[in-house]
Order: structure tokens, then C-alpha cells, then sequence
């Protein structure tokens, strides 16, 4: 079921209460699941899924996914999320994940912004 | 050889410590070739973006949640949930003189089968007119070849002047006879070694106009050796909108690069009502929110913003352009007619009862004009037409009153027989622009009455006989008004004894 206009505002009102200082609160976002469990709004289901989406693009923002062919140290993960924390001015965190189609080298992704040093990225941009 | 791999391996070091930044999004919807995209957090209005496939798009709605894309390419093969990446660059497309006898797409691609295009400069689609300042005004006369026009509408370098009528009125006719004439000039001109010659290069942009249309448009082009100097970019009604909405913009970054670099370039936007109708279905689409006539607010700032490129610049060239408009049933107060009137500084209105009656190009005098005035017109053509407006005006107001009475006085005779033998005078084969050199004859003609004991309906007969008869045996005398540009006494002395020659030779038929 798609969301109307009215669910997506209300979805964006539960998001914002559920950020402490500009960040993901588990402890609001539980009390919003309650709102939402005892009040039953309109569109329940829809609902959900839109404040699902906002907070995990929310979430995407303060995770650094890294994926890499061949291995990273764990002090190269530390290194990363320092970097990350220190350019987006927020805790970043890194979480990473192998990915042998990079041939070789890091793909970073923060949120909407990709960061890539990889062959296979270089090959990429060469057949453009 | 050792330099060989050394390069290889510095491009190889470069390569390998590059971290390359982009800014991405998901397509959550595909429909009617514009996708919706999550993400694109960075992405700038009007910013190239690149899908899947080496498929690209224009961010074009810049939302809270989702950005609204037009793609400039197939569809067929995008799918919710593909990656799209921004580019960091707006849309530009090749220009220079290496595009000049092309047939390029809105994205300045060859659509020819001619290769590749060996342009050395690009320019960026959108831009940003040129200010007050840089600006001179228009003094400079650009001549269509079309005797109706250059003696009474006159067109200046750097004019905006709109071409306008029903279908099938001849608006398209006049702009391919006007690109003809620049190439005629320019041989003329290159092959004279005048060094203060400017020539013409035109761009002619076929928006929504059907395969076949462009493709005879091509041909008229190729058959009167003009194609050399003259940029087709085809967006055809087959196209996709959003190429149909960037054929004028591409059409017109074109053309500056010929304005910027002290050159003149004519530019053909045919026609503007199409290229707001593929406004109109990408803006639906976009859910922007319609006005009148279903047309997104902006659509004056799209040909406002399109029109006012063209200029003549101090110090540099000029840009010229010919927009066209089709009307509905004669009507000039719809809404994107009277957008663009009053956008451009002039307009050519042609009648589609004048059409039919066999008065072509079917240019409708009382409703046409050009708001440069004479300033863009040679001495020449003020000495010998001046008038003449005046008098088609006289004209046209007493052959209304003389439908209703038999009984004329020998003034108001007079006054239509002068009228009835300058429309036909004015009548003129399309694909066959007249030299401004000869125009100026032929009005000196007939103001010194040379037509006046021909009967009207051999008018056209003897214009075209006087036409030949000059090009052939009097070329000196031509060449001499087009270098002078003003009837002197020596000039009006031989047109006078050609005049008379002439027309014993045209009575004796």
C-alpha cells in the first residue's frame, strides 16, 4: 500500500521525535513503536514503512559501509571511521564487508556519498 | 622504449592512489522517461546525472525526499533500485566550426552517419544571457533574400524575430530561404577577399518536426550548397521530451560559440510551440503545478531566458534567431504567441488566406513588424522602400472599401493599381531568395513605374524577367550597389539606362 501525502508527514513528525541531539534515539524510537502499537493511526502499515526508511537512511548516515577485495585491518577500519567522524562532524561508525568484484582496493559508502579507490571502479570509469 | 613504460607506469601510480568521490542515489520510479531517485543528497539543479548503462539524465526537480530526473536516452533498460551517480557537471555539448555541415542530436551527437565530430571546444547547454553591458545595438542588417521581408520587416544581426502562422503558411520555407541567402552571401562575400566581410553561420533546430520534414529541410539545404555553413540539430516529434525541451538550449550554445568568438550566426527554433508542449508533458510528469493552458508557470522564463541569448555583443559577434510559432486557426492571443511577442522584437505574421490566394510568402504587412526599424535596413533598400509599407497600407483599407462600389476616383484607382502591383511584385518562388542588390532594382523599378503599363497579373512575369536580365548583363551595376549600398546618381543613371533597355527587350515578347 502506498503512503499518502498525510502518512508521509506523520512518519517525518515520529522521525523528528525520535533524534537526540540530531541523532537516533533507540529509546525514542521504542516509545514512537509504542505510539504508533497503541493508537493504531490510519494506515499503520504504511506508516511504518516510510518511518522504517527515514531511519535508516538516517542510520546510513553515521555508518560507514566499507567494501573491500582482499583484506583490511582493523586499524585501517579505525583509521577510516576517524576520517569519516572528523568530515561529517558526527560519530561515524564502520562496518565492513568483502567484496571481490572490486578486484582490488575500497569502496566507502556514508550515506548517498561513495567513495571509491578500487580497480574495478578505475576500469569503470575508463570505458566511459 | 624505456619512456614508453614509464609513462605506463606513472599512469598506473596515478591510477591506483585516486579516490574518487561521488554522490549517489536509487531510483524508486521509472515512468514516461523520467525517474525518481532517493538519495542524489548533493546533486545541483540542471546537473548531469549518470544511470546505469552509460545512460544520462538532468536533475530537474529537486525535492525534500526524492530528485525528479529527465533521462536523455532509452529507458527501457532502467529499473527501480538501480544506482544513479551525480557527475558534478552540467550538460554541455561540442561547438566550434568542426560541427558546421552536421546533423547533430539535442546532445550535439551526430546523427548523420558522417563519424564523429572532431570539435575541439564545448559549450554548456544552459547559460546565462549576456548582460546590458555587453550588448551593442542592432544596426547591422541581415538579409532573408525574401523581398517582403528585407524591404519592409528588415531583420537586423543580433534581432529577435518571430516567424509566425497557421500550419502549411510557409513559416518553415522563409527560415530555410533565409539560411540559403546566408550561405549565397558568404561565397559571394569570401570569394570577393573583403576583409571586413562577416559571414553568416546558421543553426537550424528542428524541434518536434517530423523525419521527413527535417529530412526535405536537409536535402533544400544540400541542393543549394548551404549545408557548409549551416548546424541541423534534430530533435525529432519521435524523440524523447526531454530532448525535444534541450534541442533549442543545445541549438543556441552553438550559436554562441560563433557570437563569442566575433563571428555572426543565424539560429532557426522551429518551432517554439512544440518545444513548450515537451515542457509542458515533462513538467506533468514532474507534478509541477500547471497554468494556463495546462503550461507549468515557467514556461515564459523558458523562452524568455532562451530568446534573450540572442544578441549582438560589443567587441564580438552576434547571434541572431528566428523563432516559430504555428498558431491555431489564426489565433496570436493564445498563450505561448503572446508569450513569445513579446519576447522577441518583431514578427512576421503570415495569413493563410493569403496563403490561398496565391500570394506567397503570405506575409501579412498590417500585422507584421520588426521593432529595429530601419536602422537595420542598407541606404539602398530605405531609398527605394520606403514608402512602400505606407503604400500596401492604402492599399489594403481602399481595396476593402472598393468591393462595395464601381465608381472610383482616378486617386483611389490609382492607389490600387500601385497596391495590386506591389503584392504581386512581393510574390516570390520559395528555395529562391533575391540578392539584396537585385531587390533594390526591381523597387527602383517600380517607383520609377516601369510596372505601371504591365498588365498585374504579368507582374510576377516581369519581375522575374528584370531579375534575369540584371544578374545576366548588367553584373557590374549589381556589384556596385551591394558595394555602395546607396543609389547614387552614377548607380540611378545606369539602373535607369538598364531599366529602359529592359523593357523593350520584355515589350517585344
Amino acid at each position: 500500500m502506498a503512503a499518502d501525502k498525510q502518512t508521509k508527514l506523520l512518519a517525518k513528525q515520529l522521525f523528528k521525535l525520535s533524534l537526540v541531539n540530531g541523532a537516533v534515539s533507540p529509546e525514542q524510537v521504542t516509545g514512537v513503536l509504542g505510539w504508533v502499537e497503541k493508537h493504531s493511526p490510519r494506515r499503520a502499515l504504511a506508516l511504518l514503512k516510510v518511518y522504517q526508511h527515514l531511519i535508516a537512511t538516517e542510520l546510513a548516515k553515521s555508518e560507514a559501509r566499507v567494501e573491500h577485495a582482499g583484506p583490511v585491518t582493523a586499524a585501517t577500519l579505525e583509521a577510516i571511521a576517524a576520517a569519516m567522524t572528523r568530515k561529517y562532524r558526527r560519530p561515524v561508525t564502520t562496518t565492513a564487508r568483502p567484496n571481490p568484484a572490486l578486484l582490488a582496493g575500497l569502496r566507502i559508502r556514508v550515506g548517498s556519498d561513495v567513495y571509491e579507490s578500487s580497480v574495478a571502479g578505475q576500469l569503470a570509469s575508463l570505458s566511459v | 622504449m624505456s619512456n614508453v613504460i614509464a609513462q605506463i607506469e606513472q599512469q598506473i601510480a596515478q591510477l591506483s592512489s585516486k579516490a574518487t568521490k561521488k554522490n549517489t542515489g536509487v531510483i524508486t520510479a521509472v515512468a514516461d522517461g523520467v525517474a525518481k531517485v532517493e538519495g542524489l543528497s548533493d546533486v545541483m539543479y540542471n546537473e548531469m546525472v549518470s544511470f546505469p548503462g552509460g545512460v544520462i539524465g538532468i536533475a530537474l526537480n529537486l525535492g525534500e525526499d526524492e530528485v525528479g530526473c529527465v533521462v536523455l536516452g532509452d529507458v527501457s533498460g532502467l529499473k527501480a533500485g538501480d544506482e544513479v551517480a551525480t557527475t558534478g557537471k552540467l550538460l554541455s555539448i561540442p561547438v566550434g566550426k568542426a560541427v558546421l555541415g552536421r546533423v547533430v542530436d539535442a546532445l550535439g551527437r551526430p546523427v548523420d552517419g558522417k563519424g564523429p565530430i572532431d570539435a575541439k571546444e564545448s559549450y554548456p547547454v544552459e547559460r546565462i544571457a549576456p548582460g546590458i553591458i555587453a550588448r551593442k545595438s542592432v544596426n547591422q542588417p541581415l538579409f532573408t533574400g525574401i523581398m517582403a521581408i528585407d524591404s519592409m520587416i528588415p531583420i537586423g544581426r543580433g534581432q529577435r524575430e518571430l516567424i509566425i502562422g497557421d500550419r502549411g503558411t510557409g513559416k518553415t520555407t522563409i527560415c530555410i530561404d533565409t539560411i540559403i541567402n546566408q550561405a549565397r552571401i558568404n561565397k559571394v562575400g569570401l570569394a570577393s577577399g573583403d576583409k571586413n566581410f562577416r559571414p553568416v553561420y546558421s543553426i537550424y533546430v528542428a524541434c518536434g518536426q517530423k523525419q521527413s520534414n527535417i529530412v526535405r529541410t536537409i536535402s533544400a539545404l544540400e541542393a543549394a550548397d548551404a549545408l557548409q555553413y549551416t548546424i541541423i540539430v534534430a530533435a525529432p516529434a519521435a524523440d524523447n521530451p526531454a530532448n525535444q525541451y534541450l534541442a533549442p538550449f543545445s541549438g543556441a550554445a552553438l550559436g554562441e560559440w560563433f557570437m563569442e568568438n566575433g563571428m555572426d550566426a543565424l539560429i532557426v527554433y522551429d518551432d517554439l510551440s512544440k518545444h513548450a508542449v515537451a515542457y509542458r508533458q515533462i513538467s506533468l510528469i514532474l507534478k509541477r503545478p500547471s497554468g494556463r493552458e495546462a503550461y507549468p508557470g515557467d514556461v515564459f522564463y523558458l523562452h524568455s531566458r532562451l530568446l534573450e541569448r540572442a544578441a549582438r555583443l560589443d567587441g564580438k559577434g552576434s547571434l541572431t534567431a528566428l523563432p516559430v510559432i504555428e498558431t491555431q486557426a489564426g489565433d496570436v492571443s493564445a498563450y505561448i504567441p503572446t508569450n513569445v511577442i513579446s519576447i522577441t522584437d518583431g514578427q512576421i505574421f503570415l495569413e493563410t488566406d493569403l496563403f490561398n490566394q496565391g500570394i506567397r510568402p503570405a506575409v501579412s504587412v498590417g500585422l507584421s513588424v520588426s521593432r529595429v526599424g530601419s536602422s537595420a535596413q542598407i541606404k539602398v533598400t530605405k531609398q527605394v522602400g520606403g514608402k512602400l509599407k505606407g503604400e500596401l497600407a492604402q492599399f489594403r483599407e481602399l481595396a476593402a472599401f472598393a468591393q462595395f462600389g464601381s465608381d472610383l476616383d482616378a486617386k483611389t484607382k490609382a492607389t490600387l493599381d500601385r497596391g495590386s502591383r506591389i503584392v504581386e511584385l512581393f510574390k516570390q518562388l520559395q528555395l529562391n531568395p533575391i540578392a539584396i542588390e537585385v531587390q533594390a532594382s526591381i523597387l527602383w523599378a517600380l517607383q520609377k513605374n516601369y510596372f505601371d503599363s504591365i498588365e498585374v497579373k504579368h507582374i510576377v512575369a516581369a519581375a522575374n524577367s528584370l531579375k534575369d536580365f540584371l544578374t545576366t548583363r548588367k553584373a557590374d551595376l549589381l556589384t556596385k550597389i551591394r558595394t555602395e549600398a546607396k543609389l547614387t546618381d552614377e548607380i540611378e543613371s545606369g539602373l535607369k539606362a538598364a531599366g529602359d533597355e529592359w523593357k523593350n527587350t520584355f515589350s517585344a515578347k
